[in-house]
C-alpha cells in the first residue's frame, strides 16, 4: 500500500486538510498517540515540523545530524544563554536522537505529584500496566552487553566508593553497540517512534505531514475549530506564502515542553491558572571530564548503560538530588563544551580518546526555590525559554561537581576537569575538592546543559493548579489534549521517555473511549 | 525601532563608557554582511584554533576556509533572533570598535597581533558585562563546532566517522 506522506515544503498552493484527530508533533507523545488512535479506527493526521529522515538518510556526522535533526541546530539555549538544550526536531522527535535510556517514573516523583497536584497515579489510576505495555512495545530491556569504557568508569567509581549503580534499560532491538544513537540509529535498532508506532500508524492509514510548523490553534468559546500552519524552508524556518489549515474533531498538541506551550501562547488560549508556559523543568546538568591512562573512546558503544542514584533522593530535603550518568563523547559536542581556548583547548582535544565524561542531572521542581523556567515568544513568535538558576540549584551543582570528581578519581582518573570556565584540570581529589569549593558558580562561567525538557502545560487534579487534567485534557478547550512532556508537573529524576510513553498510552485509552 | 536592535550595540556603548570614550556611531545593522563576517572570522579563528591548526601554512589556510564555509552553512539553522544578533556582532566587530575589552589604542580587529587577539578573547570571557561573555561563548561554540565538525580536522583526536553502509 502507499504510505500517505506529504512534505509540506513541496506544496505550491494553499491547502486545507481535515481528519478525525490531528496530532501536532511526532515525538514520544505524538508517536504513541498516532498508533493508538489509528488502531482504534480514527482518521489521523500527524504533523511534524522536522523532516521525515529515515535510516538511509542518516549521516554519522555531527555536522549533518545537529542541523538536520535537532531544534535550532542543537544550539538551542535559554534566554541568558547559560543553559544549552538538546532537543530533537525530526519525525520521531527526540526519540529519534535520544540515547535510549528507559526508566519508569520513580515512586517518589508520583508521590510528590499526588501531594502537590492531587494526581493519584500510585493508586487506582496506576501507570504500571502502561509502563509494561510501552516496555514491551519498544523492547526495553536492561543492557546485557558489557558497558563501554565511559560507562565502565562510572560503575568502577561507584563500586570503589560503595555508591549505588545500576544497569540502564534501553529500547533497542538488534543493537550493534555502535554509539551513534544521537545521529539517528543507522541500523534501525533503536525502537524510536520513527521505526515503531509511526510506521504502524501509517500502515493503518494515518497521514504524515512533515516540514509543517503549526502556528496557531483557532478557537472560539470552548472549542478549537481549525489550526493554521506554515511550511518550513530548508533550514526549518517557517515560511510565509503557502497557508495550510487543518480541521479536526479533536486536537492533540505534542510539540514538546517548549513547542507546545509556545503554540498555546501564540494561540492565546484561555489560561486562568496562569501556569501556561510556566514551571518548565530541564534536569539542569553539570559535566565533569576526566583523563584516564587507558583508552576510553567514549564515542564507541551504547552511550548510556550505567547510572547511579546515590544522590538523587537525598535524606536532607533542603538539598537538590542529582542522577549520575555519562554522555557519548563526539568531537563537536566535546569541542563546544570543553573549556578554554587556543592551545589549552587543543591539548584537551588531543586527549579526546582518553576522556571520560560524567554528567549530573539535577532533579528540579521539587522545592520552593526550584520553580523552573518560563517559555516566552520572541519577536518572530518563536519560543525562548527563560530559566533563572537559583542559589538552591547552584549549591546542588557544586555538590554534583564534587561527587563527580570524587567518583572519577576513585575510578582511577589521572586528572579531573570540572566543566567550568575558571576551572583547571586537577591531579588529585583533594586538589579538586578545594578548587570546586572556591569556584564562582554563575551563569556562563558554569557550563550547564539539558537534554530533558518537561512542564509548561502541567497536569493537575484541580483547574486552578494546572493547564490540563490528569488525562491531558485541556481544562478550558474541550477538544484539546496535550500529550507530551509538557504536562509533567515537575522534573522526574529519570530520563523522561518511558514516563511520556506510559502517560500518553493511558491518556489515549481514555480519549478513545470518550470519542467513540 | 525595536529595543533588541540595540542590545549588541549596547556592548559598544557600555565598553565605550567604561573606557572613557564618548558615544560614536554605534547603530550597527543586523543585516548579514559577508565581508564583515569573513573579516571577523579571519581574525578570530587563527587565535581560537591556536594549537589545533596545522603548522604548514597552506594546510592551515585550507582548514580555515573549510571552517568559515561550515559556519556560513550552519548559521541559517539558528533561530532568526540569534542570526540577527550574530550578524550584528560581526558588523560591530568589523568596525572600529575593536578595542572592546582592551585598553590601549583604538585599532581594527585585523591589525591586532595574535597575542592581542588572545587577550581580547580572554577579556570577553572574564568581562563583568554579560553581553561580552555571551559574545565570547556564542562565538566560541559556533567556531569550535564548525571546526571540529569536519572529518578532515579529526587527525589529532583521533576519531573517525563510522561507515555503516
Amino acid at each position: 500500500m502507499t504510505v500517505k506522506h506529504i512534505d509540506a515544503s513541496t506544496l505550491t498552493h494553499d491547502q486545507h486538510y481535515s481528519a478525525d484527530v490531528v496530532i501536532i508533533g511526532s515525538g514520544a507523545g505524538g508517536g504513541i498517540a498516532a498508533e493508538q488512535l489509528t488502531a482504534a479506527g480514527f482518521q489521523v493526521l500527524l504533523v511534524e515540523e522536522g523532516a521525515w529522515y529515515q535510516r538511509e538518510d542518516f549521516v554519522m556526522e555531527e555536522r549533518w545530524a545537529y542541523p538536520q535533526l535537532y531544534q535550532e541546530g542543537a544550539a538551542r539555549k535559554t534566554r541568558d544563554q547559560a543553559i544549552s538544550i538538546l532537543q530533537g526536531r525530526t519525525v520521531g522527535g527526540s526519540t529519534t536522537v535520544n540515547w535510549t535510556s528507559s526508566f519508569r517514573t520513580p515512586a517518589a516523583t508520583l508521590d510528590y505529584w499526588q501531594q502537590q497536584f492531587g494526581l493519584a497515579f500510585q493508586a487506582e489510576q496506576s501507570l504500571i500496566p502502561f509502563f509494561a505495555l510501552a516496555e514491551q512495545r519498544l523492547n526495553m530491556q536492561p543492557w546485557s552487553l558489557a558497558p563501554n569504557a565511559n560507562n565502565q568508569q562510572l560503575q568502577r567509581g561507584c563500586t570503589s566508593l560503595g555508591w549505588h549503580s545500576g544497569v540502564i534499560s534501553r529500547n533497542v532491538n538488534g543493537c550493534a553497540n555502535l554509539g551513534y544513537c544521537g545521529f539517528g540509529c543507522p541500523i534501525n535498532a533503536k525502537q524510536s517512534m520513527l521505526v515503531s508506532t509511526i510506521p504502524a500508524a501509517l500502515a493503518q492509514g494515518a497521514t504524515l505531514l512533515s516540514r509543517l510548523s503549526v502556528r496557531q490553534l483557532n478557537w472560539q468559546g470552548n472549542k478549537i475549530h481549525s489550526l493554521s500552519a506554515l511550511p518550513v524552508n530548508a533550514y526549518f524556518q517557517p515560511q510565509k506564502g503557502i497557508n495550510v489549515t487543518i480541521s479536526a474533531k479533536h486536537y492533540i498538541v505534542a510539540a514538546g515542553a517548549i513547542g507546545s506551550p509556545a503554540l498555546l501562547l501564540r494561540s492565546k488560549v484561555p489560561d486562568p491558572s496562569k501556569r501556561l508556559g510556566k514551571h518548565t523543568y530541564l534536569h539542569p546538568s553539570v559535566i565533569s571530564g576526566a583523563i584516564f591512562d587507558e583508552r576510553i573512546a567514549g564515542h564507541q558503544g551504547a552511550p548510556q548503560s550505567i547510572y547511579s542514584d546515590q544522590f538523587v533522593w537525598p535524606q536532607d530535603k533542603e538539598h537538590i538530588g542529582y542522577k549520575l550518568e555519562v554522555p557519548p563523547v563526539h568531537p563537536v559536542l566535546m569541542a563546544t563544551k570543553l573549556t578554554g581556548f587556543a592551545e589549552q583547548h587543543a591539548l584537551l582535544m588531543q586527549q579526546f580518546d582518553h576522556l571520560q565524561v560524567t554528567i549530573a542531572l539535577l532533579r528540579d521542581g521539587f522545592h520552593p526555590d526550584s520553580q523552573g523556567g518560563h517559555v516566552q515568544l520572541d519577536q518572530f513568535e518563536q519560543p525562548l525559554l527563560d530559566y533563572p538558576i537559583s542559589d538552591y540549584l547552584w549549591q546542588g551543582m557544586r555538590k554534583a561537581l564534587l561527587s563527580m570528581a570524587e567518583l572519577q578519581f576513585a575510578a582511577g582518573a589521572k586528572q579531573v576537569l570540572p566543566i567550568h570556565h575558571d576551572a583547571q584540570a586537577y591531579r588529585s581529589w583533594s586538589e579538586a575538592r578545594q578548587a570546586i569549593h572556591n569556584l564562582a558558580l554563575k551563569p556562563l562561567k558554569q557550563t550547564v546543559v539539558s537534554a530533558h525538557v518537561m512542564g509548561g502545560c502541567n497536569m493537575s487534579a484541580k483547574e486552578q493548579d494546572g493547564v490540563v487534567d490528569s488525562f491531558g485534557r485541556h481544562f478550558q478547550l474541550e477538544n484539546l489534549s496535550i500529550f507530551d512532556g509538557s504536562i509533567l508537573p515537575s522534573s522526574l529524576g529519570v530520563n523522561p521517555q518511558l514516563t511520556i510513553y506510559a502517560l500518553v498510552w493511558r491518556n489515549c485509552q481514555q480519549l478513545i473511549q470518550q470519542l467513540t | 525601532m525595536q529595543r533588541r536592535q540595540f542590545i549588541l550595540s549596547g556592548i559598544a556603548v557600555a565598553a565605550a563608557s567604561s573606557l572613557g570614550i564618548g558615544v560614536w556611531g554605534w547603530q550597527h545593522s543586523f543585516t548579514p554582511n559577508h565581508a564583515n563576517r569573513d573579516l571577523v572570522l579571519s581574525a578570530l579563528l587563527p587565535a581560537l584554533l591556536l594549537g589545533a591548526l596545522p603548522t604548514a601554512a597552506t594546510l592551515a589556510e585550507a582548514e580555515l576556509i573549510r571552517t568559515k564555509t561550515a559556519i556560513a552553512d550552519f548559521i541559517p539553522f539558528l533561530p532568526l533572533r540569534q542570526q540577527q544578533e550574530l550578524h550584528q556582532l560581526f558588523n560591530l566587530l568589523a568596525q572600529r570598535l575593536t578595542q572592546l575589552g582592551l585598553t590601549g589604542h583604538l585599532s581594527r580587529l585585523t591589525s591586532l597581533s595574535l597575542p592581542q587577539r588572545l587577550s581580547l578573547l580572554a577579556a570577553w570571557r572574564d568581562s563583568y558585562l554579560q553581553l561580552l561573555q555571551q559574545a565570547y561563548h556564542g562565538l566560541r561554540e559556533l567556531l569550535y563546532g564548525a571546526y571540529y565538525g569536519q572529518p578532515e580536522h579529526w587527525v589529532a583526536l583521533p576519531y573517525q566517522a563510522p561507515r555503516f553502509r
